[in-house]
């Protein structure tokens, strides 16, 4: 498994220049902006509007204290209807201002998971369209993470973008605003809000670097437990109880060293964060007071200046926010966009040709490598299986005799030869039976349709009728992960009859019934030999009793066949077979389990 | 989106693992983590002066409008001494304030962090001790999660919203106090139209965090759908049930993103809920304030001061109602910690432990009953041991067989006191297992389990696992011993070689070797093999018979054996079906008498003759 990261240029690369970086910062947002762009736009206009309102905001608790507050204490009175005109005037706005946060917000989030909605769906797409081949390459885990945690995480930065916007619109507007009411009071705007703004900037990169490493020591620690909670019974076993809570607390400290840096830089910032505004609005207070002395601004614009910087605090804050969190979602973008952009490989399957007349499969001078240029585990190959024989496939671990069985079953492709077929559909059945967290029913057919006839049949043949009859609610009962739970043999047989019920002309057996216990596997064998006819059975065979059931035995070694025939004809001339076949006697159980249940003995005996 | 509502209803529900309340729960997170009551009021003393600095700017406003700008003979007059001296003087107290907070918020984090830490720590050593029964696989994955994602809610807790609780608590007292102290009547107005706001907020959270549950819970079920496509990949492939399969998760995905937007648009409307109540505060304030007029001695800047005020005074409701969901979900959290703080630890330690004898060991099984507990309301599961009865001398060499579910594994951890029986008792030389110091039972029995646990580290390094005094030579020493040299030179860097995660880059038989080569190390006198199960290629099988063969020379050996050739060989095998000991005897006995062992052992021969 080797995980796919091309992800050489990284995000914070500090080589780049400024301009680049934030060319690629803007491709970006395009690149998900135009997924959905009009639920977007809406976000956009939402926080647009907001911003707009809330210079009028303060221009309108200015007009109350010019208008209203002043004339009432300070000269004769005012009129009644001008105290409602001006305060219906402030909750008309405010309401405004709440109906555009509603809109802003709501679209921003469903911009957000339907963004991240497509993208899942898309990388899951590639998925299913990558050939057996291309996902041998990859760890699980991996794929899963980019399909969902890499999409949300990809997406997360879209959400305050539309806020971060409105935050810009609302600076533009409120230092033109401020210059217009009066030049000296707006010209300290124009120098606090950079100035605020690049604060918050070094603060969230700052800090947000000790996150990112706490966050790493984290998944350290998370996997130390993991691991150290799995082998717990090794732990007691040599009563190291003391010592591993010890390693594990040297992990947990780590984390707490880093968090502990990051609460150090972020108090001094919060505070300065808190501080610089305060002491802007005391120097506004002062400066204000100069210029109501000359007459150049009254007391309810001088107050509404003051206002409106307390407003703006906020969204300075999440400008620097936004800003932290797109190198995150940068780095998760990058990681799916590895999945998307990688050029779909060819089906093997289609490449598999027609065999000759009287044979189930042949292989013309077949080889394979898992790697593109890496050493070949399947070397010249040439094979030719009878049509309705049952073949199996016998080497010594890691001689290549899976890789031959996944080659005939057409999931894998040759790197060059041709393998051929007798036309009709092939059924593959694996060492570990895979269930979906469906239906018994589901398992069976998965993804095609039978008749229930048909899919008791099938279960019939591969000894499964008992158990599923025994089943809450037989065909309908869930089963795997969220149902009912079933051993490795009733998996496995479920995995047969969905191998089964397709009528295969070709089926193959990957170490499928080493899960079985020998008498189901003889049962099973026995049952195939009398229903199937014309269909050939290819199977990896790991312990003797799986080879006992084989008409013809393909010696695998070191990617090759070293011999071809019957297990008679082939312990008499092959001497690494007949080594093979005494080590597997000499202690001839040595892989078998007993029979499930002691009381009824071995089931089909 | 079409779901079941009571089924979402179940699925969006967290059920507590205790009724306690949460004040109870945080007042026991306190005791279990002393730290961080420990000056905790004067980081609440320094909060409040941190607090405080909030209330300088609108006091500010109100002295300038009212003491340094006065009415004077024809218009306008501004007093500057007064505002620049007051000025300075609400700087300083900015500045101070400032200064308060850093350190309020510094203590708060440092302290919280180093109980989080302490927290962890106990966990872990209380998880470590509890007994296997607790320890199943199905809960393995919660174990984890205590220590891990239970913690960091209250460490999310303490980054965002600890903070909040002493800051924000104590501002609105603050303001509440400069409000009353300004005029009366309109403080009480300002409160009259604010506080229904707390309300609301609280009925829209409690939605919120239902719908955020119900997200979470879509969410996970739509990633195991994904891990289902990816982990069936072949099966899917070799079937071309992709698109059905892709079809399904699309289904899953697209309720999940229905459930995370529902949950959005509750959250859009949290926020500007203040919004609304600000105007409607500051209006009404404005209001009265103007229509009592400077008759009932109010001034015009204490009434701008009381607008900025207003919105002061709604700031914190606002940051509480955010903080209140981090809150909820860290005092959730916290209860699921007490919870595993709260199980039993395994079997405990003796309070007087009684030394073991010196020499070979005897072991005796009296009357042994055991059933897992596996239910988190502590109620047993059916019994897996019934009533066993049996007395192994030193030295003996004894195979456990009988089917998967027979009871011999947990026999086998009975003997090694890896849990206790539910009745009976187990002595070992005389001495009963519950008086031995387990320090001293870890150096006298070695559980082996064939299909073992192996570190993310060297092969060395799981080796030495079994005695941390070890050192390389010692390390060597049992190499040799055990005659697996050979095995060691074909490593890629010898003894130094990774093992990888849970040693794959090994294969099945060379991590049993590291096994026994572990417990060649401890040098035990008892050995308890848990056989495997799993297929060995020849060459390693030999290697591993020919160590199991040296390992067990002059020890007592019990082993739960998955292969009736071991039992063939033992001095004695016993078999186990359903919990119960069936039969008792020498392979060649066992084999002349009509019972279990005897139809085993035919099947096994019919079945396995090539």
């Amino acid at each position: 498994m080797q995980p796919i990261d091309a992800n050489t240029e990284g995000p914070a690369a500090p080589a780049l220049g400024v301009l680049e970086r934030t060319r690629r910062n803007a491709r970006f947002i395009v690149e998900m902006v135009k997924v959905h762009p009009k639920l977007f736009a809406v976000a956009v206009s939402g926080a647009a509007v907001f911003a707009l309102l809330t210079v009028a905001s303060s221009f309108a608790i200015g007009r109350v204290i010019d208008r209203v507050i002043l004339p009432r204490f300070d000269e004769d009175g005012v009129a009644t209807s001008t105290v409602f005109t001006e305060l219906g005037l402030v909750i008309g706005i405010g309401v405004l201002r709440a109906v555009a946060i509603v809109i802003r917000r709501s679209f921003a989030s469903i911009t957000m998971w339907r963004v991240a909605q497509t993208f899942t769906n898309r990388v899951v797409q590639r998925y299913v369209v990558q050939p057996v081949s291309w996902h041998n390459r990859r760890a699980d885990g991996d794929l899963v993470q980019r399909a969902g945690v890499d999409a949300e995480a990809t997406v997360s930065v879209l959400a305050p973008i539309p806020f971060a916007s409105g935050t810009i619109v609302m600076l533009v507007a409120s230092t033109v605003w401020m210059l217009l009411i009066d030049v000296p009071l707006g010209l300290v705007a124009v120098v606090v809000f950079p100035l605020v703004l690049s604060t918050n900037v070094v603060y969230e990169k700052s800090v947000s670097k000790h996150f990112t490493r706490a966050q790493d020591q984290l998944g350290e620690f998370s996997a130390g437990v993991h691991e150290s909670f799995e082998g717990v019974q090794l732990v007691k076993s040599y009563g190291a109880e003391e010592r591993e809570t010890e390693r594990l607390a040297g992990l947990a400290d780590r984390v707490r060293g880093s968090r502990v840096q990051a609460v150090r830089l972020r108090s001094w910032f919060e505070a300065l964060l808190d501080v610089i505004p305060s002491l802007t609005n005391i120097l506004l207070v002062v400066i204000g007071a100069l210029r109501v002395r000359s007459g150049d601004v009254t007391i309810g614009e001088f107050s509404s200046v003051i206002f409106l910087f307390t407003l703006l605090v906020f969204p300075l804050r999440l400008i620097g926010y936004t800003l932290s969190e797109l190198p995150r979602s940068m780095a998760a973008w990058q990681r799916i966009r590895v999945v998307l952009d990688e050029p779909i490989e060819p089906d093997p399957a289609e490449r598999i040709g027609v065999a000759a007349d009287g044979l189930g499969v042949e292989f013309l001078g077949v080889s394979f490598a898992h790697e593109g240029d890496g050493p070949s585990t399947v070397k010249d190959v040439d094979l030719a299986v009878q049509r309705g024989s049952v073949t199996a496939l016998v080497g010594p671990t890691g001689s290549g005799k899976s890789t031959l069985a996944q080659l005939a079953a057409g999931l894998i492709g040759p790197r060059s030869g041709e393998v051929r077929l007798a036309p009709g559909a092939r059924s593959i059945v694996f060492q570990e039976a895979f269930l979906s967290s469906g239906t018994v029913r589901d398992n069976v057919e998965l993804g095609t349709s039978y008749s229930d006839d048909e899919i008791w049949d099938a279960l019939g043949q591969a000894a499964a009728t008992e158990f599923v009859q025994r089943l809450p609610q037989q065909l309908d009962t869930v089963v795997g992960e969220r149902g009912v739970s079933l051993s490795g043999g009733q998996r496995q047989r479920l995995a047969l009859a969905r191998a089964l019920v397709r009528r295969p002309s070709l089926l193959v057996l990957d170490d499928t019934t080493s899960a079985l216990d020998p008498g189901t596997e003889a049962l099973i064998l026995d049952r195939l030999r009398a229903r199937l006819g014309g269909s050939t059975v290819l199977m990896v065979a790991s312990r003797p009793s799986t080879i006992a059931l084989a008409d013809d035995v393909v010696f695998v070694a070191d990617g090759r066949i070293a011999a071809h025939g019957t297990h008679d004809q082939l312990l008499a001339t092959t001497s690494e077979y007949r080594e093979l076949v005494e080590a597997f006697e000499s202690d001839r159980d040595r892989n078998t389990d007993l029979p499930v249940d002691l009381a009824r003995g071995p089931v089909g005996s | 989106m079409s779901l079941d509502p009571t089924l979402a209803a179940k699925v969006g529900t967290l059920t507590p693992p205790s009724q306690d309340s949460a004040v109870r729960t945080i007042g026991r997170g306190l005791e279990t983590a002393p730290i961080l009551r420990q000056g905790l009021g004067v980081t609440w003393l320094f909060a409040a002066a941190g607090a405080a600095g909030r209330v300088v700017v609108p006091i500010l406003i109100q002295q300038a409008i009212d003491r340094g700008i006065v009415d004077g003979q024809g218009g306008m007059e501004v007093r500057m001494d007064v505002i620049v001296q007051m000025a300075l003087l609400g700087a300083v107290a900015v500045i101070v304030s400032g200064w308060a907070f850093r350190q309020a918020s510094l203590r708060l984090g440092e302290r919280s962090e180093r109980a989080l830490h302490d927290l962890r720590v106990r966990l872990i050593g209380h998880i470590h001790q509890l007994s296997l029964a607790d320890h199943n696989d199905e809960r393995r994955g919660g174990l984890v999660a205590r220590v891990t994602s239970d913690i960091e809610t209250l460490a999310r807790f303490f980054q965002w919203g600890g903070l909040a609780w002493l800051v924000d608590g104590t501002l609105m007292v603050i303001v509440a106090g400069v409000m009353l102290a300004y005029d009366w009547v309109l403080a009480l107005v300002a409160f009259a139209v604010a506080i229904p706001l707390l309300f609301v907020l609280r009925a829209v959270q409690s939605r919120l965090l239902v719908a955020y549950d119900r997200a979470r819970a879509n969410n996970g079920q739509s990633l195991g759908a994904i891990a289902e496509l990816v982990s069936g990949g072949p099966t899917v492939r070799a079937y071309g049930a992709g698109e059905t399969m892709a079809q399904q998760v699309e289904e899953s995905v697209e309720i999940t993103a229905a459930s995370q937007i529902r949950a959005a648009l509750i959250g859009a409307f949290l926020f500007p809920s203040g919004e609304v109540f600000s105007a409607f505060t500051v209006s009404a304030v404005v209001g009265v304030g103007v229509w009592r007029g400077p008759e009932s001695g109010l001034t015009a800047g204490a009434l701008v001061g009381f607008v900025f005020l207003t919105y002061r005074f709604l700031e914190p409701i606002a940051e509480f109602t955010e903080v209140l969901d981090t809150t909820q979900m860290a005092v959730a959290g916290l209860r699921r910690v007490l919870s595993v703080l709260d199980m039993p630890i395994g079997p405990p330690q003796p309070d007087n432990p009684i030394p073991l004898p010196v020499g070979k060991l005897q072991i005796d099984i009296r009357e042994v009953t055991f059933a897992y507990r596996s239910r988190s309301d502590g109620e047993a599961d059916a019994a897996v041991l019934k009533n066993i009865d049996v007395t192994i001398p030193p030295g003996q060499q004894v195979a456990m067989v009988g089917a998967t579910g027979s009871g011999k594994t947990t026999l086998g951890r009975l003997i090694a006191r890896l849990a206790d029986p539910t009745f009976g008792e187990i002595d070992l030389g005389g001495v009963p297992l519950r008086r031995v110091d387990r320090s001293e039972l870890r150096t006298r029995l070695i559980v082996v389990s064939q299909e073992p646990f192996l570190f993310d580290d060297t092969v060395a390094a799981n080796i030495a696992f079994a005695d941390e005094r070890a050192d390389q030579r010692d390390v060597e020493r049992v190499v040799d011993d055990l005659g697996v040299r050979d095995w060691i030179d074909t490593l890629p860097h010898g003894l130094a070689t990774s093992v990888g995660e849970r040693g794959d880059q090994l294969s099945a038989g060379e991590r049993q070797l590291v096994a026994l080569l572990r417990a060649g190390l401890a040098d035990p006198d008892i050995l308890i093999l848990d056989e495997a199960t799993s297929s060995v290629d020849a060459l390693t099988e030999v290697r591993i018979a020919r160590a199991l063969e040296r390992l067990a020379a002059s020890r007592t050996t019990i082993a739960i054996a998955h292969r009736l050739s071991t039992a063939a060989r033992a001095d004695r095998v016993l078999v186990l079906d359903h919990g119960r000991l069936v039969q008792d005897g020498h392979h060649d006995d066992l084999i002349a008498q009509d019972g279990p062992y005897r139809t085993l052992y035919d099947a096994w021969v019919s079945a396995t003759t090539v």
